[in-house]
């Protein structure tokens, strides 16, 4: 793009221009860097309104530029002019005649209009300030056939011998909405349920979601968390009710709207989040046990009145076959029935006693159920701890004699022992 | 309420608490199955929305939480004695209608009725112990329900089977509420943040 010398030291006076700002409210004239989230609902901040002055004011005086004063060296002089030259320049180009949004599904044709200009005036439309080739055009016009989501950016038009800017727009390409998605949940029963919703997939333009939640003959007020945005909740103004919470969801955009209903019962929604701080420890002296405990979810608001019950599974890595507990109350369980030396893994879910569903399981943990140190051979008899019996009960150490000479009972009681004593030596080396 | 603060009171007052729960729950799940066989033998659907009626106690409660344990009570019995004599007219009805041809709607309607009367014994135990004493019934007695059509007697029906196993949710919350504090507190037992 070719500016006149004569232009860039005294460019035309900027004329009633507009700016559009994303993101941030307030930016002013700022081009945002980021674009809004398709299914964030954010929409474009237009500035539409400001003065010119407003959008000097916020660009603020170029640095180096006087506005009065004794004149200065000419060589500065001349580099703030440049600067100020290419400033304004910079602000029309990034600036709006009118300030413009356009919003077009994919696969139309699009004809865009230069302003006022007629037909036949001789412009230059560009894409992105790109250019864009002359077979694009229909005269003064701009037509673009099957628009695909890579078109979507700012096109701009300009009178052929002045390059003024004429028209500019921002074509965002895109789609009407899908039904959303919605769930409801009372994690925190019985203060209330939250509801909350996303698209199945992108429409690429900003979309506005609106909820409404009916309780017979009431319309509740569902209160818009701050994060995450595409939620709200509700609190429950009476418990116990038979009769069901009709939630609708309606999300719009400029091509389109489309929504969803849940219909449930007060009880049919409740699931607690997964117990916390879930941990698993071996038990001294105990080869086959693991204690487990946990917390209440924090997000239970009461579990003295509203108790919750769980279930613990847990699986040795070695195995894919989880076994189960169910337990009525206490956050603590002790596993009787571990395969000692081997790691297991454990997770622990929640579920309100009278009603609802199960939470999700909680994050695993891992824990191996206590061994014993090895220890060296010695002449005297070792008696290997056996782990065939199916009770946990606990069994006396290796170290521990099963023999005492001292005993007295007689020299045939003292035989066996010694009997006894060698065929357990036998089979402990057999397993060592 | 010296009597209420005793040991043994207050034991008993844990006692009967700990059994009237278990006893809602037995409800709450027994009520379960008998709406389905109520649904099956009657032709309705499941899914159907029936609006409150008269004379049918109505679980759902605003600030629940903000009740003190006398009123729980109080409330409890006047619900548990209108449904024992709804259950009674609907057993009535059922037997008017489907004889001694009626194999399992009838008998499923029959224990219910009876775990109700026992349920309603158990409420006025606790009224006692709270040194209250139970309500004459006389007084409680919802009034003769005017002649209903044969579909507005299953809808019915239906209606109080609903708020049946809605109220043996309450129940045991409240009793639970109940059994948190001794006997003779009729204070409110609220929840941190009122519902």
């Amino acid at each position: 793009m070719c500016w006149s010398l004569k232009e860039l030291i005294a460019p035309e006076p900027v004329q009633k221009q507009s700016v559009v700002a994303w993101g941030r409210a307030g930016s002013g004239g700022e081009e945002g860097t980021k674009l809004p989230d398709p299914s964030d609902g954010v929409q474009p901040i237009v500035g539409n309104q400001k003065n010119p002055r407003d959008f000097d004011d916020k660009l603020g005086t170029p640095p180096g530029l006087r506005t009065g004063g004794e004149m200065a060296n000419p060589v500065p002089s001349a580099c703030c002019v440049v600067l100020a030259a290419v400033v304004v320049v910079y602000a029309q180009r990034h600036s709006q005649q009118d300030s413009h949004i356009q919003y077009e599904r994919v696969g139309a044709d699009v004809t865009m209009k230069c302003g006022s200009m007629d037909w036949d005036a001789a412009v230059t439309w560009t894409a992105n300030g790109t250019d864009i080739d002359d077979s694009h055009l229909n005269g003064s016009y701009l037509i673009l056939k099957n628009v695909d989501l890579t078109q979507s950016g700012q096109y701009s038009c300009y009178e052929g011998s002045s390059w003024h800017l004429k028209y500019q727009t921002y074509l965002r390409v895109g789609v009407p909405p899908k039904e959303p998605v919605l769930m409801c949940r009372s994690n925190n029963y019985p203060k209330g349920f939250y509801c909350s919703w996303h698209l199945p997939s992108p429409t690429y333009i900003p979309n506005s979601f609106n909820i409404s939640v009916i309780h017979g003959t009431r319309e509740m007020v569902c209160e818009k968390d701050i994060f995450p945005k595409n939620r709200c909740h509700i609190r429950y103004l009476q418990l116990f009710s038979t009769v069901k919470y009709k939630v609708t969801l309606t999300v719009t955009n400029a091509l389109g709207k489309n929504s969803t209903t849940l219909t449930f019962d007060e009880f049919a929604i409740v699931k607690p989040d997964p117990p916390e701080s879930v941990v698993a420890k071996p038990v001294p002296n105990n080869p086959r046990r693991l204690e487990v405990s946990w917390q209440n979810p924090s997000s239970w608001p009461d579990p003295e009145s509203f108790p919750l019950k769980f279930f613990l599974r847990y699986r040795p890595l070695i195995l894919d076959q989880w076994q189960h507990v169910e337990l009525s109350d206490g956050t603590s369980h002790t596993i009787t029935d571990a395969y000692a030396g081997k790691e297991y893994i454990i997770q622990v879910a929640a579920k309100d006693n009278d009603i609802g569903t199960w939470s999700d399981w909680s994050v695993a943990v891992h824990a191996t159920p206590w061994t014993e140190e090895p220890k060296h051979l010695t002449t005297e008899v070792q008696i290997t701890e056996t782990t065939s019996t199916s009770t946990s009960s606990f069994m006396p150490p290796p170290t521990t004699k099963i023999c005492d000479k001292g005993a007295g009972v007689g020299s045939g009681a003292v035989a066996v022992c010694w009997t006894a004593g060698l065929v357990l030596a036998a089979y402990g080396v057999l397993f060592i | 309420m010296a009597a209420a603060d005793t040991p043994s009171a207050t034991l008993r007052h844990h006692d009967l608490c700990s059994r009237g729960i278990r006893l809602a729950r037995k409800m709450r799940s027994d009520v379960t199955d008998l709406l389905d066989i109520y649904v099956e033998r009657q032709g309705l659907d499941a899914s159907i929305s029936v609006a409150a009626v008269d004379g049918v106690p109505t679980a759902a409660v605003e600030r629940w939480a903000e009740q003190t344990g006398t009123q729980r009570l109080l409330d409890n019995l006047a619900a548990y004695r209108a449904f024992r004599t709804l259950l009674a007219q609907m057993l009535e009805e059922q037997r008017e209608l489907l004889g001694d041809t009626d194999a399992e709607l009838g008998p499923a309607l029959a224990a219910m009725l009876l775990q109700v009367s026992a349920f309603v014994y158990h409420l006025e135990e606790l009224l006692e112990l709270e040194s209250r004493g139970a309500p004459a019934e006389e007084g409680s007695e919802p009034p003769a329900p005017p002649r209903l059509s044969l579909f507005e007697q299953k809808l019915r029906g239906l209606r109080v089977l609903r708020e049946l196993a809605q109220w043996a949710v309450r129940s045991v919350r409240d009793l639970r509420q109940l059994s948190k504090h001794g006997p003779g507190s009729g204070a409110a037992l609220g929840l941190p943040e009122s519902q």
